[in-house]
């Protein structure tokens, strides 16, 4: 018999954090947690940490470095001119400048790699695994598994409102 | 409902998730109150006259204006630098949410974030059209052109332009972001072809994977975290437009925090008056209770201490200098000359009105918070009427002083400005859960 995903629905996501701390326990594989908000608790059971924050850090730095020599380009090489008498070349004005580049950059290039990795984009159709997630219910979904009468025992105990099973695309 | 006696609920009523769904979104399902369509209308018709006095502007020059060789800047400049004011509250809101994780803050911060997009908005047309031949905007961009110029990097409005711009794209990037779980509620709701295909596009297939949540709540966050330090720099710079001049008035160190600190103080005073406008045609005062307007007139009563330190410090600053043109321009010009009714109005509705934030009664009352927020606005356009137009007007010759009035092209393109504003958050509001509804759901059981 070919092993399905196990669904489970919750309204609570109190229980649904319970339910989660005893699947991690019995080190049973969870696919995703599909509901209307996320909590620290199930965020932190489902999901590692994201590395966002760190390719966020590495755009900066190049952000400012780029804003940098941009203008040292145009000031300092290409055209200098001498504005009432200030130094061609000046570093604290700069600052202005590349602070906001870095802020700019930054920006885009964290949000088209949130795009990039989430695969999610303006446009792109819904693949809901029920319509009722994105209002109050929470949907556990498990791996393909070879105990599914177990599983489904502690997810009931665990107050799961229904279980079922089916074959999810990978 | 949480009962705590250290932690004020989030929402004053026990709700499951699907009413608090039902609750707010039910300005966008319910039929169109009347209210909406006169304001619509209102709001057209400042559009219109903005329109003329934008068409006038260009096909007839800004000779249109009352601009005058001293009085260069007049209502363009007060007027973008009142709307930037203001814009600055929707992403403090942001930040307090996001970075300092104040969780009352999510009732208020969509609305707060959509009103900032729209005034950044509204500021921005000033610089663009102030220039006279805005088709030629793209000067100001450094690119490598015909006539070998870079733009001046030392330049306060260069500055100026990268900041706004930068602003304009982070309240959007903030706003939208912050309401794509929600787009998602409404798309599975809807119930017409049109609703369904406008809020899947938006959405952007949002399922409510928490995978997807992990990244998209670690994005929020990094956009919090950057929008902290953009938000200071932006008004910051703005001021720096006038500090970094020798006229006396504007060439002062208080300025830049002077102007910051006067941005939110302007910002949740338009916040307050919106909220309290929603409120009552809502219904929702379970969402947005009496302690988050408590919370808000408390700021507005820090601000008003600061703005009037302010003031008090720049007097004092042009008595300590001794400097002729500095004792002139505050202790007459300002305080007992041409523009001291202006200067009295500035310093009554924003160091003195908002004090009556002291006392809780008044902090309860609808009508006192409305009236001294609307107070506030009027107050602050004073303020930045004063600092341009009595510095300008009255500089150090004597004998270039002039008088400025506004023309009708000038004030068309502030009634445009209004109109831009009020149909776009009317839009919002009809259209847009005007409330995060999954940070409210997210928070209900936890409270503040």
């Amino acid at each position: 018999m070919v092993p399905k995903n196990i669904v489970a629905k919750f309204r609570d996501e109190a229980l649904l954090a319970k339910a989660l701390t005893r699947l991690k326990t019995q080190k049973v594989n969870i696919l995703d947690v599909y509901g209307p908000f996320a909590t620290h608790d199930i965020l932190k059971k489902v999901t590692r940490e994201s590395r966002l924050p760190y390719a966020s850090v590495l755009y900066g730095i190049f952000a400012l470095v780029a804003a940098f020599s941009f203008i040292y380009y145009t000031s300092v090489i290409d055209y200098p001119i001498s504005y009432g008498g200030k130094p061609i070349f000046s570093f604290p004005p700069m600052v202005v400048i590349m602070f906001l580049a870095c802020i700019l950059l930054t920006t885009i290039l964290s949000v088209l790699t949130f795009h990039g990795r989430s695969f999610i984009f303006p446009g792109k159709p819904a693949q809901n695994i029920r319509e009722d997630a994105t209002d109050d219910s929470f949907y556990l979904v498990l791996d393909q598994n070879y105990n599914p009468e177990e599983i489904k025992g502690w997810l009931r105990e665990d107050g799961a409102e229904e279980i079922s099973e089916m074959e999810l695309k990978p | 409902m949480i009962t705590s006696s250290i932690r004020w609920p989030m929402v004053a009523a026990s709700k499951s998730n699907n009413e608090i769904t039902r609750d707010l979104v039910a300005p966008g399902e319910n039929t169109l109150p009347l209210w909406w369509l006169v304001g619509m209308g209102l709001g057209t018709l400042m559009l219109a006259y903005g329109g003329w006095a934008f068409y006038m502007s260009l096909s007839q020059g800004l000779g249109t204006w009352g601009l005058t060789n001293s009085v260069a800047w007049g209502w363009d400049i007060i007027n973008f630098v009142w709307w930037i004011g203001i814009g600055h509250a929707g992403t403090a809101f942001t930040i307090f949410f996001l970075v300092f994780r104040q969780r009352w803050a999510a009732s208020i911060n969509r609305t707060a974030e959509a009103m900032t997009v729209f005034a950044v908005m509204c500021a921005g047309l000033f610089p663009l059209i102030h220039m006279g031949r805005p088709w030629l905007a793209f000067f100001i961009l450094p690119y490598p052109n015909t006539r070998l110029l870079w733009v001046n990097f030392n330049s306060p409005l260069l500055w100026d332009v990268v900041a706004i711009s930068t602003y304009l794209l982070m309240s959007i990037t903030l706003w939208y972001f912050g309401m794509v779980p929600d787009l998602a509620t409404l798309r599975d709701r809807s119930k017409s072809k049109i609703g369904k295909a406008l809020y899947g596009f938006f959405s952007m297939g949002w399922n409510g994977s928490m995978i997807t949540y992990n990244r998209y709540e670690t994005l929020t966050r990094i956009l919090g975290g950057l929008a902290a330090p953009l938000v200071i720099s932006v008004h910051t710079i703005v001021a720096l437009d006038f500090a970094v001049s020798i006229l006396p008035g504007w060439h002062a160190t208080i300025l830049p925090p002077y102007f910051f600190v006067g941005a939110i103080f302007s910002g949740f005073a338009m916040v307050l008056t919106i909220m309290l406008l929603m409120r009552k045609a809502f219904d929702i005062k379970q969402y947005i209770t009496n302690k988050h307007i408590d919370a808000i007139a408390n700021v507005l009563k820090f601000g008003s201490l600061v703005i009037g330190l302010a003031y008090a410090i720049e007097i004092f600053i042009a008595w300590y200098s001794g400097v002729d043109y500095e004792l002139y321009t505050f202790f007459n010009a300002r305080m007992t000359g041409s523009f001291s009714t202006a200067f009295w109005i500035m310093v009554f509705c924003n160091a003195i009105a908002p004090q009556v934030f002291w006392f809780k009664k008044a902090r309860r009352n609808v009508w006192i918070l409305f009236a001294v927020s609307i107070i506030i606005n009027i107050g602050m356009w004073f303020e930045r009427f004063i600092i341009l137009i009595s510095s300008l007007a009255e500089d150090f010759l004597p004998s270039s002083w002039t008088a400025y009035s506004p023309t009708l092209v000038d004030i068309g393109i502030y009634v445009g400005t209004f109109g831009i504003f009020i149909c776009g958050m009317l839009l919002f509001i009809r259209y847009i859960p005007i409330i995060a509804i999954n940070e409210v759901k997210a928070f209900r059981k936890e409270g503040n």
